[in-house]
């Protein structure tokens, strides 16, 4: 306090050094001075005179990089807004970042990063603001013209609030795009799905991906069939919170419910799961759409989402305890449509429910007349239609555009609706379920939803949507990808596809095994070794189903002589059962097809040696699949089955074998998951996966090869923790250092000599096999 | 007469679900043996019971397990003072003084095992007693009868070829649930009303088969919670203790069961 009155004396008249020139500076400029003069006056009733000279330096740095008048009045307006602080060391380096981006992404960016410091400033302070500042510059710098539109969405950026999800969105933003400058920017104005979900995901939210496990299971306990949920992603902060919808026979939910937490999201979901369920099973109508007014539309729903609910609650009637809390409509009040649907919704679904508004209660006595018939669906149709001309009589106002379906837990009513094969449905009632299918026709373009849709409602409408064709291949798959720098899994974040096999000339194969005949009748010896033998005898047991006859004489022999026999005279045999599945995963990276001193390429080799094994392995019966992997940076992981669990080992199956070539990079994380998950469907007790790679993991999109090495570590680690055992063959020295890493150093086997991979190849799988 | 101990006095209780009763008494009357599947709880060993009472025959039960050899079945030498004694196994002793031999979840047993039932079951009815160097003819009255729950059985525990085509087969269900709850009402002494609730339960289980549960609850199951409701349990703890938990150790499928089961409550 002290500080105040000296301060006070020099201000404003001889301000000295910097202070002094800025003050100078700023008698010049008319319009800015107020301003400047307000927060002077603002700052030094709390800082002292050094404390202002150095805020002084801070503004002249803004000036000194042409930051304009803008930026200065954000600082100014920053720093009168910080005045209540005793810290002013906070401002000056807002000052200075601001002046740092300034250089990097120009005034308009700096300027949309102080005024953002408010948004950051209300979601943490302290050293978390200072994190903040420091993700900000490194956006400046790394990608200058994302910080104008990531600034101007502060405030649903930091939703989440915390500062580690905000440098989390930060490195995500720069990472998926991968330099790609459209790209950053479509991620920073949050036009990106990834963007949205990081931001949606609130820490003590409940997701879907959390629940979904739970919500099949209760679904399917409730009703008997197994429902198919999937979750949309893509609801934007500034609408109401989306609905679920049906189409088809799938049910999509929302990612999460926002500001539902903890139980009452679990219990929101599974509210919202079965009642859309209900419907699938109890309701499987469609009404055609007519000339229907969207008013009735929406009334159509709601007796028939009443109408559903009242045929499940007589099947199982707990499911009102799990419904009612979300009906919370009181009578009174202005009666817009909205509401006055909320309304009917409460008293169609609580009979006791008192509410005297004659639009409701004639609603209730219609839905009660028609409880004879409530089997039948063509009575939410009739009741929702009449409904539908009263409440146009009595000129509510209506808007199809910004009505949501009330309760939260049920569906918006698209899969209740058929469209017609051509007629193209009036565009009000269309804006009913707009969202709906913006969703569908986003997911349809980017290919990741592969689900055989119904001929229904939104194939009508989606054919007038172009949808980008991808011949990438089916995507089958998404993986998350652990990020090393910022030790966190990014979910989904890599793109599995399947592409199908080229087929080659088998007879290529056949030559190239008639060539190794002293590699394959090692092998055969192996085989033979292994396939007999099965049952083991065990010998002076406790116990056992009979007699030891030499052990029973030794006793005998003991028990004469008065000394003490063994006891362990019994003899008994185990089986030794062959459980065995193997999944052998093939690297065609480009570097496969570099040619040896013997003129074949590695890939060639590669084959030979699975053509040898799969031989031996076929001939154990020892159920194996087979697996060729390429990638071409994160979204397109490319699978090529060669054999399945399932299929026979027969000449299609080489013929796809020799039809392999070579080329694009080695996301052998990735494919590690991959593999996993289709380990995962074999019943074998013991799961061996070989991976057979020429160096270690790369790709085009990572600079980093240390990320993808720590990446596929985790994802090694993972699949030991699921009872599948990796081991890593590594050709040529390069890669060793790497692979011992990921797969551990007994785990690891290096092939010096890449001509020796069939026999060493085929002797790990008889060593493996054998434990 | 000889194995008396076997022998069912009073009448185990058996609410027939189709022709099950017909079929095996036909099967005894001609001695084929029988296979009875269906899934654990839902009354295989009662029928049999109830067979051998109706059919006035001794009952030996033989419960198999996986370390269980030919030589529990058939019998072995044991060691006494004297020397060595050949004693008679469970199904020895059931060829040789006529019974119905039941081998329940004969899977479970190993594969081995099963090949000594193999010259019962078709028309030589001899067990051959390779270490004891005899052959027993099989006593007029005896019969065969295995049970085999196919759900829970892996590639690796399924019978042979040869061993299913010897058996005449009776395939057991759930219980209609009208039946069912007249049996939980007979077994737990519950009400109807509990009883077709417990029915009701038990339907949401049996929806998750083969979707988070290996088997739905069984009959047996909901007796047991009748009980526990009739000696005074609330029925939320009694269902919690008697179904949910035993059935599974999945947190997720508790979860969404114990809902679901809550919807069913009104």
């Amino acid at each position: 306090m002290s500080a105040k009155p000296s301060a006070a004396l020099h201000v404003p008249s001889e301000p000295e050094g910097v202070a002094q020139r800025l003050h100078a500076m700023m008698r010049q400029r008319d319009a800015l001075r107020p301003l400047f003069l307000a927060t002077w006056e603002a700052l030094s009733g709390q800082f002292d005179a050094a404390q202002l000279e150095t805020w002084a330096g801070g503004v002249l740095e803004l000036v000194n990089v042409n930051a304009g008048p803008a930026c200065l009045i954000a600082y100014w307006e920053a720093s009168r807004n910080a005045a209540s602080t005793r810290d002013i060391a906070p401002l000056i380096g807002a000052a200075q970042i601001g002046a740092e981006i300034c250089r990097h992404a120009g005034a308009p960016a700096a300027t949309a990063s102080l005024n953002a410091l408010a948004a950051a400033r209300r979601s943490f302070g302290g050293t978390a603001l200072a994190r903040w500042w420091r993700a900000m510059e490194v956006l400046a710098r790394e990608a200058p013209e994302s910080v104008l539109p990531a600034a101007g969405r502060m405030g649903q950026i930091l939703l989440p609030g915390t500062i580690e999800a905000f440098e989390d969105f930060i490195a995500a933003g720069l990472r998926s795009a991968a330099g790609d400058r459209n790209r950053r920017l479509a991620f920073f104005s949050l036009q990106d799905d990834l963007a949205r979900r990081m931001i949606a995901r609130d820490p003590g939210g409940v997701g879907f991906p959390d629940i979904q496990a739970e919500l099949k299971a209760f679904t399917t306990a409730l009703w008997g069939e197994l429902p198919l949920l999937r979750s949309m992603a893509g609801d934007s902060m500034d609408k109401p919170q989306r609905r679920s919808t049906i189409s088809g026979p799938i049910i999509r939910l929302p990612e999460s419910y926002r500001g539902v937490q903890g139980d009452a999201a679990r219990a929101l979901f599974r509210a919202a799961t079965a009642h859309a369920q209900a419907h699938l099973v109890l309701g499987r109508a469609r009404f055609p759409i007519g000339t229907l007014k969207p008013l009735q539309v929406a009334l159509v729903n709601l007796i028939e989402d009443a109408r559903v609910e009242t045929l499940a609650m007589r099947a199982l009637p707990g499911l009102r305890r799990l419904w009612a809390p979300y009906h919370v409509a009181m009578p009174g009040g202005v009666a817009t449509a909205p509401v006055l649907l909320a309304r009917l919704a409460r008293a169609l679904f609580d009979p006791a429910h008192i509410d005297d508004d004659g639009f409701v209660a004639k609603g209730r006595a219609l839905f009660a007349a028609a409880l004879p018939r409530i089997e039948d669906s063509a009575i939410s149709r009739e009741i929702g239609t009449l409904l539908g001309n009263d409440l146009g009589q009595m000129r509510v106002q209506f808007n199809a555009r910004t009505y949501v379906v009330e309760p939260i837990y049920r569906d918006d009513g698209l899969g209740l609706w058929d469209f017609g094969e051509d007629a193209q449905p009036p565009d009000d009632v269309l804006d009913l379920f707009i969202d709906a299918m913006r969703v569908e026709s986003q997911e349809r373009a980017d290919g990741s939803d592969q689900q055989t849709e119904p001929d229904s409602a939104e194939a009508g409408i989606g054919r007038g949507r172009p949808v980008a064709p991808d011949d990438r291949g089916m995507v089958i798959a998404r993986y998350p990808e652990w990020d090393r720098v910022h030790g966190i899994e990014r979910p989904d974040w890599t793109v599995v596809r399947e592409v199908a096999a080229k087929t080659g000339d088998p007879r290529a194969i056949e030559h190239a095994l008639d060539g190794a005949g002293a590699v394959r009748n090692r092998v055969a010896r192996l085989v033979r070794g292994l396939r007999i033998g099965r049952t083991v005898r065990l010998k002076r047991q406790y116990d056992g189903h009979d007699l030891d006859v030499d052990a029973m004489l030794d006793a005998g022999i003991a028990l004469r002589s008065g000394q003490e026999p063994d006891p362990r005279v019994f003899r008994s045999s185990k089986s030794m059962h062959r459980d065995l599945s193997a999944l052998l995963l093939i690297d065609i990276s480009q570097s496969t097809c570099d040619r040896l001193p013997s003129g074949a390429t590695v890939l060639d080799i590669e084959r030979l040696a699975v053509a040898v094994l799969s031989e031996a392995m076929d001939q154990l019966g020892d159920p194996f699949g087979l697996l060729a992997f390429a990638s071409d940076g994160r979204e397109d992981i490319r699978m090529t089955s060669i054999k399945g669990f399932d299929e026979a080992y027969d000449r299609p199956c080489r013929a796809r074998l020799a039809g392999l070539s070579s080329g694009l990079s080695t996301r052998l994380g990735t494919a590690l998951r991959h593999a996993g998950a289709v380990m995962a469907t074999t019943s074998a007790s013991r799961k061996l996966l070989i991976v057979l790679t020429d160096g270690e993991p790369s790709d085009i999109d990572m600079s980093d090869p240390l990320d993808l090495v720590e990446d596929t570590r985790r994802a090694a680690v993972n699949l030991h923790g699921r009872g599948i055992d990796a081991y890593g063959v590594v050709l040529g020295a390069a890669g060793i250092a790497s692979a011992a890493r990921i797969f551990g150093r007994g785990n690891t086997m290096l092939v010096h000599r890449v001509e020796d991979l069939p026999t060493r190849l085929s002797e790990l799988y008889f060593r493996l096999a054998r434990r | 007469m000889p194995l008396d101990a076997y022998r069912i006095n009073s009448e185990p209780y058996y609410e027939p679900q189709a022709a099950e009763i017909d079929i095996f008494t036909a099967a005894y009357s001609e001695r084929l043996p029988v296979m009875l599947k269906g899934p654990t709880g839902c009354g295989k060993t009662r029928f049999v019971e109830h067979m051998a009472w109706r059919l006035g025959k001794p009952l030996v039960t033989v419960a198999a397990h996986e370390d269980m050899t030919a030589a529990d079945l058939a019998g072995r030498y044991l060691l006494e003072p004297s020397g060595t004694v050949w004693h008679d196994g469970p199904l020895t002793q059931a060829v040789r003084q006529g019974g119905i031999c039941y081998l329940d979840e004969i899977v479970e047993a190993r594969q081995d095992t099963t090949v000594v039932i193999h010259p019962l079951t078709d028309a030589r009815r001899i067990l051959p007693l390779e270490k004891h160097n005899e052959i027993v003819p099989a006593h007029a009255e005896f019969q065969l009868t295995i049970s085999y729950n196919p759900g829970y059985q892996s590639a690796v525990k399924d019978l042979k070829e040869s061993t299913k085509q010897r058996f005449v087969a009776i395939d057991f269900g759930y219980p209609a649930p009208s039946t069912e709850s007249a049996i939980i009402v007979r077994e737990s002494g519950a009400d109807s009303a509990l009883a077709a609730l417990l029915v009701r339960i038990a339907e949401r289980s049996r929806n998750l088969q083969g979707h988070g549960l290996d088997e739905g609850a069984s009959t047996r199951m909901l007796i047991h919670t009748g009980r526990m409701v009739r000696a005074g349990l609330p029925l939320s703890a009694a269902v919690q203790a008697g179904i949910v938990l035993p059935i599974t150790d999945n947190p997720d499928i508790r979860a969404a069961l114990t809902d679901a089961i809550a919807a069913c409550v009104p």
